[in-house]
């Protein structure tokens, strides 16, 4: 079968996550990805077990999967020999990506105006911190754009601290937002003929991340939108998080036309439905905290699927809240692709690994191989890409040029 | 200047927030959007999803969800309107829906069903569970999604309520536009439509990449059960410290030995201590008491005043923020992640911008959300070549509005 972007090639000069995984959603789409790295380690992800800075198994799989289906050049940039394979390596390809900083760039001569004038069809995508026309320019991370952005100082309890919405959830937000510019600058060429700059940054993608309730507050400046809320302060109590006798559940209705019956019947607490302080819509508004503490002692009394079910056969939406184990076994995610087996060389054994994000009916994508070896392509790119004799590049590594 | 999207036609059948905010990003691009609404007015209701009667709340999320698009309204009930919107699916090269199969089965407008008017149709859908398996059919509800991922537990603090954090449909809303965009290359290649898909559960997983994949290849509970924040792997990574005005600091600097001197120094700290003297000791041995010493070291001033310092000595770090940041940040105007408007009726107001920046191909706010059939007019003569007096007729019959 073959992939939307075969024959499209992409220089991937990232590291870390927001840069990377962009890139992967295109190797994912079939094309051929060039994590371009130095000579010294490569991208720092590959030393996330001695950073320690995100646990890591037996395999490593934060770069493992970040990079998969892509192949890796070792080249140093320092040296001129390194730059000039950059460049004619940038004169081939269709896409350069990148989320060093200026400055980096600027030296290593891979910034736009070098590059867009070496080939003018040239997509040149950047994954920055705060944006092109940015002020700030100490390095960014996924927790110090997101720690801006207001949407971890709104969640949890009153007087909990922020909460960080999971390890690179801006990243994986950046990383689809430059994948989508991206692609829009590729069909774009189509119909130009020419390539062009583009910008997806963590911050503007973080704030999109943050659409559902930071555009309630832009609008209306309303404080419920930026200080955190109790779960028993809930305007509706049929649409809130509660504790069974197991686990949580969230339950979701909207409190309109019969919907309170079926949910008290549900529930096996009919009482409720003549209790004077919810006997209408608008009495229950106003009394939803007291409905939430009744609600508690009801919802303790058995399990988070009893009653999910329960809800689910009165028709309303009902779910218990899961840990990562109980998704880890999830028949739905499993039987749409969301996850994945394949072989990791490092470990020699099947692996489970995060899957196709989306579903394409007729070109489907796949996982061909998990990160490459730092440099394992060097030679071969140099040799049938871009036409250099085994003299060359005995000569290249003689000079440290490459790996 | 012209878009990157200028020559697609999408028909938007849209009912949610981040479904109706994918087409959007579409329109946003160049997309000609048109937007297929009910003659009757229930599919506005986009405030608040859990708080319909909330006072004061204006439907801002309805006009950033479906700014750049045309409003077409239909009465699909009929048997003119829902021949009307086969024509419509004729004529787009993309239809883009959220709506549970048994309607889109029920108005003809099911994948199977668009196809016979049009063959190469990019058929865009976003649902709660994906197309296959057993819970396909679940309400798209961004909550059922996010309860089923595994993170809302180990958000908090131990022995918090698990936490709904909002994000999880946002992934999907972009990744329905990539999608979109990823099947008109194709089609342009090849001239082959297809049916794309991306579900709330495929959007919050995704968000969860990192910490999904780590309890994949690590197991174990440290990624069950929500773990205290003063016991992070690397104190100077991924960590929070409160600050003397109750605001809080974040730090990431994974790398410790390039940050260590200044971070010491800053929190007056001797860098020389030998219980932190290595990066292994900081992250090993030494890591609980430097956790401690942190916290009782960023107590002792305002955030104003680490934050002065991080941006001084360009550090790794920054103040945890409310919104009233963004509200305020000039930066956000700069780069137009955020646009400040003025509304005929509700005057000064601000709206999420634009994500990603396209020097050539930007993306261009044409107008803001149209009103319910403000369009139709024009749809009918621009895009189906209808005639006035046949307009006139529907109109009469209330076929269209």
């Amino acid at each position: 079968m073959s992939g939307i972007l075969d024959g499209i090639r992409v220089v991937d000069l990232t590291m870390w996550f927001q840069g990377p995984v962009a890139a992967q959603h295109l190797a994912d789409l079939g094309a051929e990805v060039i994590h371009f790295e130095s000579t010294k380690g490569g991208d720092l992800a590959r030393g996330v077990r001695s950073i320690r800075a995100l646990p890591v198994g037996d395999w490593n799989q934060y770069f493992l999967v970040i990079n998969r289906n892509k192949k890796s050049m070792a080249v140093d940039l320092n040296k001129p020999e390194g730059r000039e394979i950059m460049h004619e390596l940038v004169e081939t390809s269709d896409v350069f990506l990148t989320n060093l900083s200026a400055k980096a760039l600027e030296k290593w001569e891979c910034d736009y105006a070098t590059l867009s004038a070496k080939n003018p069809r040239l997509v040149y995508a950047m994954g920055s911190g705060y944006g092109p026309f940015g002020r700030v320019t100490k390095p960014s991370f996924d927790l110090t754009v997101q720690a801006l952005i207001g949407i971890m100082s709104r969640l949890g309890e009153p007087g909990q601290p922020p909460i960080y919405l999971g390890m690179g959830s801006g990243d994986a937000m950046g990383g689809m937002m430059a994948a989508f510019g991206i692609m829009l600058a590729l069909y774009a060429r189509q119909a130009s003929g020419v390539g062009q700059f583009l910008d997806a940054s963590l911050y503007g993608a973080q704030l999109f991340m943050a659409a559902p309730t930071l555009q309630a507050y832009l609008a209306t400046g309303e404080p419920r939108y930026l200080k955190q809320q109790a779960r028993r302060a809930a305007q509706n109590a049929l649409w809130n998080r509660y504790q069974a006798s197991d686990k949580w559940l969230v339950v979701c209705a909207h409190d309109e036309g019969d919907a309170f019956a079926r949910f008290c019947g549900a529930i096996g607490a009919n009482a409720l439905v003549k209790d004077l302080r919810f006997a209408s819509a608008d009495a229950r508004r106003k009394n939803a905290q007291a409905l939430t503490v009744v609600l508690d002692e009801v919802f303790a009394k058995r399990s988070a699927a009893d009653w999910t079910s329960a809800l689910r056969a009165k028709g309303i939406a009902a779910s218990p809240i899961g840990n990562l184990a109980d998704l880890a076994g999830d028949p739905q995610a499993w039987a749409n692709r969301y996850f994945m087996t394949t072989h990791c060389d490092e470990v020699d054994r099947e692996v489970t690994i995060r899957g196709m994000p989306v579903t394409f009916e007729k070109t489907p994508g796949e996982v061909q191989s998990l990160g490459p070896v730092l440099g394992q392509d060097t030679e071969i790119i140099l040799t049938e890409t871009l036409g250099y004799t085994w003299d060359d590049v005995s000569a290249l590594k003689a000079a440290g040029a490459i790996l | 200047m012209s878009g990157a999207l200028d020559d697609v036609l999408v028909l938007d059948v849209t009912e949610t927030f981040w479904g109706s905010l994918a087409a959007a990003l579409l329109g946003d691009f160049g997309a000609s959007v048109v937007k297929l609404e009910s003659t009757d007015t229930t599919t506005r209701e986009l405030v608040d999803v859990d708080d319909r009667s909330a006072p004061g709340a204006w439907n801002s999320r309805f006009d950033l969800a479906n700014r750049n698009k045309r409003s077409m309204a239909l009465d699909m009930s009929s048997e003119a309107g829902r021949s009307i919107a086969h024509e419509l699916v004729s004529a787009a090269d993309v239809l883009i829906t959220d709506k549970p199969a048994p309607w889109l089965s029920e108005n003809g407008l099911d994948y199977d069903q668009s196809r016979v008017s049009n063959v190469s149709i990019i058929y865009v859908r976003g649902s709660g569970f994906g197309p296959e398996g057993p819970d396909a059919a679940l309400s798209a509800l961004d909550e059922l999604a996010a309860a089923r991922t595994g993170m809302m537990p180990i958000l908090p603090q131990p022995g918090e309520p698990p936490v709904y954090p909002g994000h999880g449909q946002m992934y999907t809303s972009v990744m329905l536009a990539f999608g979109a965009v990823a099947a008109l290359m194709h089609r342009r290649a090849t001239g082959e439509g297809q049916r794309v898909d991306a579900s709330l559960l495929a959007g919050n997983m995704y968000g969860a990449s990192l910490d999904l994949q780590a309890f994949l290849a690590i197991g174990g509970e440290r990624f069950l059960k929500a773990t205290s924040r003063l016991d992070a792997g690397n104190p100077m990574s991924g960590t929070n410290y409160p600050t003397s005005d109750g605001l809080w600091v974040t730090l990431t600097m994974p790398e410790t030995d390039r940050w260590w001197p200044q971070l010491a120094e800053i929190t007056g700290m001797n860098a020389a201590d030998s219980r932190f003297a290595t990066h292994d000791l900081r992250c090993g041995e030494g890591r609980l008491v430097l956790m401690e010493i942190l916290d009782l070291a960023f107590r002792k001033h305002p955030a104003a005043h680490w934050k002065k310092i991080f941006d001084e000595r360009q550090m790794s770090a920054d103040i945890i923020e409310t919104y009233d940041f963004p509200r305020n940040d000039g930066m956000a105007r700069d780069n137009r992640y955020i646009l400040d408007l003025e509304d005929p009726s509700l005057g000064k107001t601000s709206m999420l911008g634009f994500p990603i920046f396209m020097a050539e191909t930007p993306a261009v706010l044409s107008h803001t959300a149209p009103r319910l059939g403000q369009h139709t007019f024009e749809v009918l003569t621009d895009i189906l070549g209808y005639a006035a007096d046949e307009i006139v007729a529907l109109a009469q019959q209330k076929v269209i509005a």
